[in-house]
């Protein structure tokens, strides 16, 4: 049974949370963050234990698992305080906010021999898992380019540190991380990275990017993300191949759409339930981590998979601050 | 709780291998193993499935399986479903039920005297989006229930399906049931009145392949349903499952296989659509395991299977006098 204290109360800590109290071989032991309210809440609705500092909930709950959903920059601190206290670690995507943070963080969990697993949910999506294995069989041939979009509005989060570019790294570090890292399961390195984005404009409540990759296999990809658009999240794959094209959206994807009168009013509002599917891919993943660590193996993704992931991030944001092309070792 | 033992009687009906499927998912299930009166698709079935064999129905029946599921030839349902009653075993069978109401009568009343479960097919009730409409409408959102617009239109599966002798009937016999059965479950009303018109014309044969349904529900709403093989050779994917709900105060359109992503492949110069959502299956025989499990009541029953049907059954009447056909009379 793993004991489990998840950092962070924000949307994340509570889906994490959420999926903990409901496994199992998992026991959710704590709920930590330093706004002590957030804690309390979150810790009531799943009948836990809050505390403020993370080092209170080691002391005092003894967890085997620290999962950290905090603020991208706060990452660090966390995993080496974790990995000092010999516990393993599931961090959210991003590993960090840099790759040198990034590096570091995987050589103190290997060197306190803990397991580090980074939350990169996307490879847990059934629509991108059909994907994946419909690539990985062949039946479009060879792949020769791919076109993904993740398209939404601006997150506020804590004192809106989604909008401080330089916390969160923006729209490349926040939303297409969850790209770099899935195309990387398809098609394993990337070579070169070019990217324009809004990152250095300063808009407020706003960010935009478009990224062209080249993988050492040849395949070359169009990441879009966006921070810009008012209403509605949108996310679309496009995958050309020698033999077929593959194509899915999901604003063309919908089972069910409820809309309901506005009691005495001529609008309408769209009263279709989010996240329907009865397989969660947050829950998918976090057996497959509590799975890997029962078992002994290590997870799917891999700390160099969260650094390369993070490697690509930063190289679309030097090429968006350079105008030049970045080439990766 | 002990795994529960449940065996398969035959697989004349695809959907055998897909519930085959979702036996071995299962963890708390023993799959006993098949039997067949076609003795070498039971052999080929049971190696491909890595259960065993039985040479006859009785032979399995006489084993301590605790429920068996039944995917034989529609006109067989009713021999096969009393023989695994005659020997104390649960029931699930495919639908429809049957091909006449006396038959399904027959069966219903085998069973209740056996004291064995039988549970009706109706896979679709386990589709988020059906399940998530139904919360909607239970929580008032949509109003009062005025009307339903259904359709379940597919590919001509050919084989037995067109041999009425053994399928009791067309598209009309095929695709009524689903959808009739969703459209009680959502309202808790039940049909009264069936007007249909029926033709032959797209494959020109001796059996139905295309079905227009208005069937009047006891609660005041009226429905229409497309129950057709309407569904050309190169038509994307294998059919559909769709309800478009009018309520006093909103709509809900539900388009059940719309989770997919779009395949073009030039080996067969073909469209595809490859389904990614949830599986529906997995739900129905997990339903039904628990039911023979922990000895509750199933969660669609043999009367539930009927009721469907007998709207089916009234639309060939009605096609063949040209008047609507009462069903209360």
């Amino acid at each position: 049974m793993q004991k489990v204290a998840v950092i962070g109360a924000g949307k994340m800590g509570a889906m994490h949370a959420k999926a903990y109290a409901a496994m199992p071989n998992a026991e959710l032991v704590a709920i930590c963050d330093p706004r002590l309210d957030a804690a309390e809440e979150l810790a009531r609705t799943n009948s836990t234990r809050s505390f403020e500092r993370i080092e209170q909930a080691l002391r005092e709950v003894d967890p085997t698992v620290v999962d950290i959903c905090t603020p991208t920059p706060t990452h660090i601190d966390y995993i080496k305080t974790a990995a000092a206290a010999g516990k393993h670690i599931c961090c959210e995507k991003p590993l960090a906010r840099s790759i040198s943070q990034a590096m570091e963080a995987a050589r103190l969990c290997e060197e306190a021999g803990v397991t580090l697993f980074v939350a990169h949910v996307l490879r847990w999506f059934p629509e991108y898992r059909r994907l994946r294995d419909l690539i990985a069989g062949g039946v479009i041939g060879e792949t020769v380019e791919v076109r993904t979009t993740r398209c939404g509005k601006a997150r506020p989060g804590v004192d809106h540190w989604f909008s401080n570019l330089q916390m969160s790294g923006g729209v490349v570090l926040d939303l297409m991380i969850h790209e770099f890292d899935w195309l990387r399961s398809c098609y394993g390195s990337v070579r070169r990275v070019y990217g324009k984005g809004l990152y250095n404009s300063h808009i407020p409540d706003i960010d935009y990017a478009l990224v062209t990759l080249k993988f050492d296999s040849g395949v070359i990809a169009h990441v879009e993300g966006s921070w810009a658009r008012p209403s509605g999240f949108v996310t679309s794959v496009e995958v050309a191949g020698t033999e077929g094209l593959l194509h899915f959206r999901n604003t063309e994807s919908k089972a069910l759409t409820i809309e309901r009168k506005h009691k005495g009013g001529e609008c309408s509002e769209d009263i279709t339930p989010p996240n329907m599917a009865v397989v969660d891919p947050y829950n998918q993943e976090l057996e497959h981590f509590i799975g890997c660590l029962d078992a002994g193996i290590t997870p799917d993704v891999t700390p160099e998979d969260a650094i390369e992931a993070v490697r690509i991030c930063e190289a679309a944001l030097r090429s968006i601050t350079t105008g030049e092309p970045v080439t990766l070792a | 709780m002990n795994p529960v033992k449940i065996g398969m009687m035959s697989f004349a009906h695809m959907h055998a291998y897909s519930y085959a499927a979702c036996l071995k998912q299962l963890g708390d299930v023993e799959f006993v193993g098949v039997a067949d009166e076609d003795k070498k698709r039971a052999d080929e079935v049971g190696k491909q499935l890595g259960v065993k064999a039985f040479a006859t129905y009785e032979d399995m029946l006489a084993t301590d399986v605790q429920g068996v599921i039944v995917c034989s030839e529609n006109v067989n349902h009713r021999r096969h479903v009393v023989v695994a009653a005659q020997h104390g075993k649960h029931v699930m069978c495919e639908k429809p039920l049957s091909v006449t109401n006396e038959d399904a009568e027959a069966m219903i009343e085998v069973c209740k005297r056996a004291n064995v479960k039988l549970q009706t097919a109706f896979p679709c009730r386990f589709h988020p989006a059906f399940i998530n409409l139904k919360k909607a409408v239970k929580a008032g959102d949509l109003g009062k229930i005025l009307a339903i617009k259904g359709t379940n239109q597919g590919q001509c599966p050919f084989g037995w399906f067109v041999d009425t002798k053994l399928s009791g009937g067309g598209a009309v016999i095929d695709h009524t049931v689903h959808v009739t059965d969703l459209m009680r479950c959502l309202t808790g009303a039940e049909p009264v009145r069936v007007y249909a018109e029926i033709g032959n014309r797209m494959f020109g044969k001796d059996f139905d392949d295309t079905g227009l349904l208005t069937i009047d529900f006891s609660d005041g709403m009226f429905a229409t349903l497309d129950a057709s093989w309407s569904r050309p050779k190169s038509f994307p994917t294998w059919g559909n499952v769709k309800m478009e709900v009018t309520g006093t105060d909103g709509t809900a359109e539900m388009d059940m296989f719309n989770q997919k992503i779009d395949a073009f492949y030039d080996n067969s110069m073909s469209y595809r659509q490859e389904y990614w959502g949830d599986s529906i299956d997995l739900g129905l025989v997990r339903s039904f395991v628990e039911s023979v499990g922990e000895d509750k009541p199933v969660q669609i029953t043999g009367d539930d299977g009927a009721k469907a049907l007998s709207v089916a059954l009234a639309a060939y009447q009605s096609a063949k006098t040209g008047k609507p056909v009462d069903l209360t009379s």
